[in-house]
């Protein structure tokens, strides 16, 4: 996110508005433990003279940052963001959803039906719930019908509309993905929709589909949407068929 | 989440780029699956994989595979990245034939997954691709730092560390290895495939 800088008494200050609390300061960062008085004299020193202190990267000399006690709203940001955070509602990590990757067990997404992963913010720019309601309202507008496991979901208002709670609005996450359903002959709506909001937002988003091999072994969805001039990337991910149901 | 769909790079750089990994459903068949994903790590540490991870536990036992054996509960997701097709159909193979019962993902080219699936005689249950980034996409750095980042889906490899990194390779503080180490580290579930970074940041190197 780039939130963290030194500030005109030499000591690091976080842009608060701007941080989305993945907590990955702290896990990546080893601290030496210096002593911060003595540390910020030596960089004071050694720039009178041109010189800088360079220290490895992922080393933090005096152990500046500790991670701060959240509240609601602002904690939304950290179950969003912080890969080692579960969510409470879908009890899975990092954004909080299994999309098909647990499908051969749990046959959440049947054959004929089609499923996109909308991830917003990504790759690494992050986004406020107010643009993620933006995609939503317009793919709700489309047919969406979103994955009621799915975290982004929970925060909805009224799924049907794609609106999200008020207090929400104005947190910022590292991403968050918008998770639904539709049947094969609505994919291109979809795509669509989020062809035209995309110029609305001042940030990106990466969208995934997915959906269950046909019994040919043909991808359901590639046809019609090579047929329309959209490209499928040549790498994915494959869910093997090895999972089953607990005896 | 999606945490290995997006990964950027031609056909050729891809096909040095395989994740493969484990996953319980919650509710249906976690409930006592910690020995199974397990072995899920014992068979796959077999096959010389460039990173391996679980991401309840972080990185912090990385390069102690015993430990992070130790680690993995029931809620766990196993990940194992490879840099080669041969490896991936050998450790695919063992991992079909242990039957461990939970859902095996393996994201890499499409085409050369099915060719593994055909080989050890698997048919496929799905399938996920990428339609790409859309939205305000001249925010994003180049198309190498982009294919850096993208090896962590998580976003825990920042764009400004990959840059930082970077500059330390072109004044010769830090080797192109060394420089993909460090990118390494705050990726927490094991999906970042260093080998692949070290080759772009060789490239990017000599590089303007």
């Amino acid at each position: 996110m780039g939130v963290i800088h030194i500030g005109a008494g030499g000591r690091a200050q976080v842009n608060e508005e701007e941080c989305v609390e993945c907590n990955n300061c702290y896990r990546s960062l080893r601290p030496e433990g210096r002593n911060p008085t003595l540390v910020r004299a030596m960089r004071r020193l050694l720039r009178s003279i041109h010189l800088s202190y360079e220290p490895p990267l992922d080393v933090c000399p005096t152990g500046a940052l500790t991670p701060p006690k959240l509240e609601w709203p602002r904690l939304v940001r950290n179950f969003f963001s912080d890969v080692l955070s579960e969510h409470g509602l879908t009890g899975v990590v990092g954004r909080g959803t299994e999309e098909i990757k647990t499908n051969d067990v749990t046959g959440r997404l049947a054959e004929g039906q089609v499923g996109f992963a909308i991830d917003m913010g990504r790759p690494n720019l992050g986004v406020r719930f107010r643009d993620i309601e933006k995609v939503a309202v317009a793919l709700a507008r489309a047919g969406a019908q979103f994955e009621p496991k799915n975290p982004v979901t929970g925060l909805m208002v009224d799924p049907a509309t794609g609106r999200m709670r008020e207090d929400v609005l104005d947190e910022k996450v590292l991403s968050a993905i918008i998770e639904l359903q539709v049947p094969l002959a609505n994919v291109l709506p979809i795509v669509r929709a989020l062809d035209e909001v995309q110029h609305e937002l001042d940030t990106v988003f990466s969208v995934g589909i997915f959906a269950q091999y046909g019994p040919d072994n043909a991808v359901p969805y590639q046809r019609p949407l090579e047929e329309a001039g959209y490209r499928l990337s040549p790498n994915g991910k494959t869910n093997l068929g090895l999972g089953r149901r607990s005896a | 989440m999606t945490n290995t769909l997006h990964r950027r790079g031609s056909v050729e750089e891809l096909s040095h780029d395989f994740v493969m990994f484990a996953i319980p459903a919650r509710g249906i068949n976690d409930a006592g699956c910690r020995p199974k994903l397990q072995q899920f790590i014992r068979l796959v540490l077999r096959h010389g994989p460039v990173n391996l991870g679980d991401a309840r536990q972080g990185q912090r036992h990385s390069d102690d595979f015993e430990k992070l054996i130790a680690g993995l509960t029931d809620k766990s997701i196993a990940t194992a990245t490879f840099d080669n097709r041969e490896a991936l159909l050998a450790a695919l193979r063992e991992v079909q034939a242990a039957d461990l019962g939970i859902s095996i993902n393996v994201t890499g080219l499409i085409d050369t997954v099915d060719g593994c699936c055909r080989e050890i005689g698997r048919r496929r249950h799905g399938v996920e691709h990428s339609l790409g980034i859309k939205g305000a996409t001249d925010r994003l750095p180049n198309r190498n730092v982009l294919a850096v980042g993208t090896l962590c889906g998580h976003g825990m490899v920042s764009f400004n560390l990959i840059q930082r990194v970077l500059q330390l390779i072109k004044l010769n503080k830090l080797s192109p290895a060394e420089g993909a180490e460090m990118l390494r580290r705050p990726c927490v579930c094991g999906a970042f495939n260093p080998e692949r970074a070290r080759e772009i940041l060789e490239q990017m190197r000599t590089l303007g």
